[in-house]
């Protein structure tokens, strides 16, 4: 770090050699890091980052009110475990987020299968889903007050309708991508059409329908929050909006916290069955 | 006159406006024959020989084994291709058991032997429960291999199959091929544009020009250098005689615009 970096204009003086060093290998271009380093990274700079929001909040550089330490919301939130049923509330939405899905994948797997391995099907629903894919599931909100009421199915509903759609051709893509060649192999070994699809595509495309099930599961969340401040009386998403009203900020924080926490388990869990299931990747 | 083995009878292709094979097209293959079709990239021997499996269909004309026009694709035609020639998700004997997956004249315990055969007699009996992903690419080519004998296959169409093997492997494997072939008494059509496979491994050579396809050229290569390959018959003098003759046909077929 003493040497002065080379100032010279390109091609007057070459730059130094770089001593190998532990630091390079972590700063290498594109460079491959081990899995326990990127843990480690990852754990110390979500560490560092609490310690500075802590610092700043006891030094009293924010107003508490917009921005409460991560103690005081790590407080709230067990406080609201014990006296508002945040478990509670945290299983509802976790409940509803994964029947809309699984109603949505249900749907949108055969749907999106159709459309790749038959064009014609493909050329009909491509213009519509595309169309519905565009539009913004809170516009739709009041129309789907307007069909389902306020009850259980509005939101399930708009859960359905932010998936569904995107689902649907992220599925119809992973069958696109299927090497001709192992559907070629499978016919030219006496398979029929309804026995490629089932024993070779549906496979082949099997590891990339997973992936994209985990990514669009996390979308679900989002419009579940929409879909619980607009219409609900439980679920994290209300328990959000009502401590908004009175301006409890620590446990609107603390509500944004455990979706997070749900998503980064969620994901992390489906991570590694996904890593076990396909072993052979 | 007997009806031959198989037999190009006319053919001709187009795909849309693209015409592949214009004049039409034909040859007689007679069984247990290895017949290289060698031609420029992208002439059309590799779409003449997916219509023998049926994956393709003739414009024009019709192509027939043992007399009877082949339609779709069946177990007795089958493909080995470049690349994605075997499935990644089962081991390499689940690969070839695939094989006879829908064969039901066979009792599984019949599969199962046929399975073990033909992983022994490509060398990989010891890699029975490895992924795909863990074997070299020469290995997954001879996975295919195993998996299209295993199924029954009395044609083998080989597209380009040792295309993407380093030199010392695609010898080997050349060897190998020609080896199986003479015992197992197969008929094979295999397609590649490098006159030196193509030589050591066929009976013929058909030479085809650049597209539209045409024939140019019917090389007995049996004729002038016997039927059984040794690896050393590469260094012969008649060897190379033989493949700067057809690397000649070859480069007047394809023309001077590369």
């Amino acid at each position: 770090m003493s040497e002065a970096p080379p100032t010279g204009i390109a091609g007057k003086s070459a730059p130094a050699p770089r001593q190998p060093s532990r630091r390079t290998s972590l700063w290498a271009f594109r460079g491959a890091l081990t899995r326990r380093t990127q843990a480690a990274v990852g754990f110390g700079t979500s560490m560092l980052l609490l310690l500075v929001w802590e610092a700043a909040a006891r030094a009293g550089l924010v107003n508490a009110t917009f921005l409460p330490s991560p103690v005081a919301v790590l407080n709230a939130m067990l406080l609201m475990v014990q006296k508002q049923n945040l478990l509670w509330h945290a299983g509802v939405s976790t409940l509803r987020v994964w029947t809309a899905f699984a109603l949505a994948a249900a749907m949108a797997v055969p749907v999106g299968i159709l459309m790749s391995s038959y064009r014609v099907v493909g050329a009909a629903l491509e213009p519509i889903i595309d169309f519905i894919r565009y539009l913004p599931v809170p516009a739709l909100v009041p129309l789907s007050i307007i069909w389902f009421g306020v009850g259980e199915s509005t939101k399930l509903y708009l859960l359905w309708l932010g998936t569904f759609f995107q689902l649907v051709l992220l599925v119809a893509d992973d069958m696109r991508r299927v090497p001709q060649e192992y559907v070629e192999i499978a016919y030219t070994l006496g398979a029929r059409t309804p026995q490629v699809l089932r024993d070779v595509a549906f496979r082949a495309m099997l590891p990339g329908l997973v992936d994209n099930l985990r990514i669009t599961l996390g979308w679900c969340w989002t419009y579940l929050i929409i879909a619980e401040i607009v219409a609900a009386d439980s679920g994290i998403g209300f328990v959000i909006w009502t401590a908004r009203r009175y301006m409890k900020t620590p446990e609107v924080m603390a509500g944004v916290v455990v979706i997070g926490i749900i998503g980064l388990v969620t994901d992390q869990l489906l991570r590694a069955a996904h890593r076990r299931a396909f072993r052979y990747l | 006159m007997t009806e031959p083995y198989l037999a190009f009878d006319g053919v001709t292709k187009r795909f849309g406006a693209l015409d592949v094979v214009g004049q039409p097209f034909d040859l007689t293959i007679a069984r247990n024959d290895f017949i290289v079709f060698l031609g420029p990239s992208g002439c059309g021997k590799t779409t003449l020989m997916r219509m023998v499996g049926g994956l393709d269909t003739p414009t024009g004309g019709d192509i027939r084994l043992e007399g009877v026009p082949v339609g779709g694709p069946d177990h007795r035609r089958g493909m080995v291709f470049q690349s994605y020639s075997s499935f990644p998700w089962l081991t390499v004997a689940e690969n070839v058991l695939f094989g006879m997956r829908y064969r039901t004249d066979l009792t599984e315990q019949q599969k199962r032997a046929r399975r073990d055969h033909y992983l022994d007699l490509v060398g990989l009996y010891e890699f029975s429960d490895a992924y795909p992903n863990k074997v070299s690419g020469g290995m997954r080519q001879r996975v295919a291999i195993a998996r299209t004998l295993a199924a029954g296959s009395e044609v083998l169409l080989m597209d380009e199959p040792f295309g993407a093997l380093d030199a010392q492997r695609r010898e080997k494997l050349q060897v190998e091929l020609r080896g199986i072939q003479r015992r197992d008494t197969k008929t094979v059509v295999f397609v590649t544009h490098d006159v030196e496979e193509a030589v050591f491994l066929a009976d013929r050579v058909i030479v085809f020009s650049k597209r539209p396809a045409r024939l140019v050229a019917d090389i007995d290569v049996t004729a002038q250098l016997g039927a059984e390959r040794p690896l050393e018959l590469r260094d012969s003098p008649e060897f190379f005689r033989l493949r700067n003759g057809v690397l000649k046909l070859l480069r007047e077929a394809a023309g001077d615009d590369e």
